[in-house]
């Protein structure tokens, strides 16, 4: 007796009485494949539990590998290159890296001769003026 | 052969043999026997409700094979009295499946050519003469009883079928209909109570 059965009315019980016997009834063949399912799934069940605990064991193993790769990536890690970066990407940075290292463009640099350059022009606005 | 039969041949599931279930481990031998002898409890009557919603026995059949291995793989490890309202759950799920699959199929059949039904049948003399043996009244009349339930229990709708099925044949209670059929318990009582009405009305009071 189950525990729905003191709410049962005689149609209800009388109902489950035929279905249970319905059931009872059920074929060999039909049992024989419920058997086989219910094998199927037994092994299926056996196998996930298997395969969980598999993981648990290898977890060690696959923690160690991890980590050697880990530090073998790290060990032949380049470091960073430092070549100089083009400001705004307008001229490259070889060329002043040029005029830096170039003894001929530092010399050129310090002798500076602002009031030359400015005669020089006066002198060509002159004779623009004077041509015209 | 018939058409929709999936179910693996017996030469063809060596995963089935007990040989290939490691029972080393006491706890686990204690979990499978007891799935073994839940799924071995309900396989019948889980038949039936499959049946009873299908109305074909292969495609019953599997739809219990699939709720077997889906319960196995995924909640063997729960508490088994948390099994019996979790199978029923993902047998209902799978005949809903197989029946909207079996709507979409009757969709497209609709437009291919008419074919009979009986064309893959041989016709079995030995299978359908009369048996000479006479049956005693008392099966014939539970035969007909059990014809005229199954009958009337097809033409339930299909909440009222479940709810009965599983209350009646089952034996659930409330919170465990509630749970296998995913609705509130107001609802089953409800489906349950109209599903009783109807049964009544097409049958009468039934004897057994």
């Amino acid at each position: 007796m189950s525990r729905v059965d003191e709410e049962l009315t005689q149609f209800e019980r009388n109902a489950r009485a035929i279905l249970e016997e319905s059931a009872r009834r059920i074929d060999a063949r039909t049992r024989s494949r419920l058997n086989q399912a219910r094998q199927a799934a037994l092994a299926a069940a056996g196998t996930r539990r298997r395969s969980w605990w598999a993981s648990f064991t290898l977890m060690p193993a696959g923690a160690v590998a991890a980590a050697l790769l880990v530090a073998v990536v790290l060990w032949h890690r380049e470091p960073a290159p430092t070549t100089p970066v083009a400001l705004d990407g307008q001229h490259p940075a070889v060329e002043d890296m040029e005029l830096l290292t170039d003894n001929d463009s530092i010399e050129l640099m310090e002798e500076w001769d602002g009031s030359f350059y400015e005669w020089a022009a006066a002198q060509s606005d002159g004779g623009a003026e004077s041509n015209s | 052969m018939p058409e929709f039969a999936t179910l693996a041949s017996p030469y063809s599931m060596p995963a089935a043999l007990h040989g290939d279930v490691d029972l080393t481990d006491p706890e686990e031998q204690t979990q499978t026997r007891a799935l073994n002898q839940f799924l071995a409890g309900v396989e019948l009557k889980a038949f039936k409700i499959a049946q009873a919603a299908l109305r074909h026995e292969d495609d019953a059949l599997d739809a219990v094979q699939d709720a077997m291995l889906q319960l196995a793989r995924a909640y063997s490890a729960r508490p088994p009295e948390e099994w019996k309202p979790l199978f029923y759950r993902i047998l209902e799920n799978r005949i809903r499946d197989m029946q909207r699959r079996r709507t979409v199929r009757g969709r497209i059949m609709a437009w291919l050519p008419v074919r009979g039904e009986d064309d893959d049948e041989e016709f079995d003399p030995v299978a359908q003469a009369p048996s000479l043996e006479p049956q005693p009244v008392r099966r014939l009349e539970l035969d007909e009883a059990m014809g005229a339930l199954e009958q009337a229990l097809g033409r339930l709708p299909r909440r009222q079928q479940q709810a009965f099925l599983l209350r009646t044949l089952e034996g659930l209670d409330v919170a465990e209909t509630a749970q296998a059929m995913g609705c509130s318990e107001g609802s089953v009582k409800t489906h349950y109570f109209r599903a009783v009405q109807a049964l009544r009305a097409q049958l009468g009071e039934l004897h057994t």
